[in-house]
């Protein structure tokens, strides 16, 4: 073989070993099972920032209609479950905007809100408006259309004022 | 008799004013060679290197070859697999009594050591920078060259890193030890046979506290803390008192090799990318 190639498989050999090196110690598997499944997880991974650096990221379509299905019937955690799934970069305005709604949905309450879920949905409702400032959502189903109009409901469900005793809070319906 | 002796001295300005040719005597091995394809060369100062221009047999030309191509088998992918090897096996630990795989990163210590090994290295000769980064070669041969020196990096730093206790105490002795010899080193004069021994009486010291006195020393980890310290107090006070991690006995045998392999890997680096 001439001295040429030899170099360049030299280095080839030294890339992909180096790599895979590098990547025992970032992984660290405990035995062969757990090896399988994080070199899955990796190739996953890498293909979905290989998609964003390429611009051809795309919600799961089928991960999104179930997650929206199992929104529409109030099951809010195989809901959340089913989006973070169709959208794992959370990059896409629309998923993130119907997790944070599953979660003041899920929160919810004529007598008093679940704070840990309304806090968890303000975090969210906020990741949406970096995402997409002017977000709208074209969903009949759902009576706030915009991010500000939840980020709203949720600091308001949040606050504490002498109005959370008012009796007649308790006719007031879940949007 | 004025003319006799003004002859005299003009000859012996003559002779003082005679070219001296300094040289010396040079041996060649017995080849027998045409002289018509010979070709003279003049030796003008003590320490010129002459050339064997004589043209080679095909037999010469051919084992010639077959040497440079072993050479170069040698840098470009053995070595790099041994050093490669020695970084995988470097940091890896059988944990007890599971037996599961754990991934030591290295410190940042293991790099500062590593570096001074490098610079080592370079002062005592046994990498020479001109053999191995020149403008002569190819940018290929360059990157191949600096692809090597980078594996030989990481097995130094992964040495340390197999070499060192994990944490605790006994982490920061050995470090200072370590740290101690290799500033003592930078500044002695080294050849590279003395450097060679040196480390491997370092590494070979290291291993020996390592994994046979303070891992006899580590309490079993399939006993409970009571159980422990009932049928080996001893043991378990020093489990305690040195923060020592219990790993299964397999571990001693792998950075066994793990050395190995790091000083043989040493022992075949050549001084230079280019056969003399």
């Amino acid at each position: 073989m001439k001295e040429k190639y030899l170099q360049i498989l030299g280095i080839f050999l030294t890339v992909v070993y180096g790599f895979f090196v590098a990547w025992l110690y970032w992984a660290e598997p405990k035995n062969l099972e757990d090896f399988s499944t994080k070199a899955k997880e990796t190739i996953e991974n890498t293909t979905t920032q290989g998609q964003i650096i390429i611009g051809t990221y795309e919600v799961d379509a089928a991960k999104f209609a179930d997650g929206l299905k199992a929104f529409r019937t109030d099951n809010f955690v195989a809901a959340r479950s089913f989006f973070e799934n169709a959208d794992p970069e959370r990059r896409d305005a629309r998923t993130q905007f119907y997790i944070a709604y599953s979660f003041y949905r899920q929160g919810f309450g004529k007598l008093y809100n679940d704070d840990e879920l309304f806090k968890k949905g303000l975090e969210q409702i906020n990741r949406v408006l970096t995402l997409d400032r002017n977000f709208k959502s074209d969903d009949t189903n759902l009576q706030m259309k915009t991010p500000a109009e939840l980020k709203n409901e949720f600091e308001e469900g949040l606050r504490t004022t002498v109005e959370d005793f008012n009796p007649f809070r308790l006719t007031r319906e879940r949007k | 008799m004025k003319t006799e002796e003004e002859q005299t001295i003009k000859k012996v300005e003559e002779i003082d004013f005679l070219p001296v040719i300094d040289g010396e005597l040079v041996e060649t091995s017995p080849v027998e060679i045409d002289a018509v394809d010979e070709e003279l060369t003049i030796v003008s100062a003590k320490n010129k290197v002459i050339e064997d221009r004589r043209p080679k047999t095909e037999d010469q030309t051919k084992i010639q070859n077959s040497k440079s191509k072993i050479l170069d088998q040698k840098i470009y992918l053995l070595l790099p697999f041994i050093f490669l090897t020695v970084t995988l096996l470097g940091g890896l630990r059988l944990s007890s009594p599971a037996g599961d795989v754990i991934f030591w990163r290295p410190a940042l210590f293991c790099l500062i050591s590593a570096a001074i090994l490098m610079v080592l290295f370079f002062r005592a000769g046994l990498i020479s920078v001109e053999g191995w980064f020149s403008e002569d070669f190819t940018a290929l041969k360059n990157i191949a060259n600096g692809a090597v020196l980078t594996t030989l990096f990481a097995a130094s730093a992964q040495i340390f890193n197999a070499l060192l206790p994990e944490q605790g105490l006994p982490f920061w002795v050995f470090a200072f030890c370590f740290f101690w010899t290799l500033w003592n080193n930078l500044f002695a004069d080294f050849d590279v046979k003395k450097l060679l021994r040196s480390l491997g009486a370092l590494f070979g010291l290291a291993f020996v506290v390592k994994y046979l006195i303070l891992a006899n020393l580590a309490a079993p980890a399939s006993e409970s803390w009571l159980q422990g310290i009932w049928q080996n107090t001893t043991k378990e006070a020093f489990t305690w008192l040195l923060d020592l991690p219990r790993f299964s006995a397999g571990t001693g045998y792998i950075q066994f090799f793990t050395v190995v392999f790091y000083l043989l890997g040493l022992f075949l680096f050549p001084n230079s990318s280019e056969k003399k």
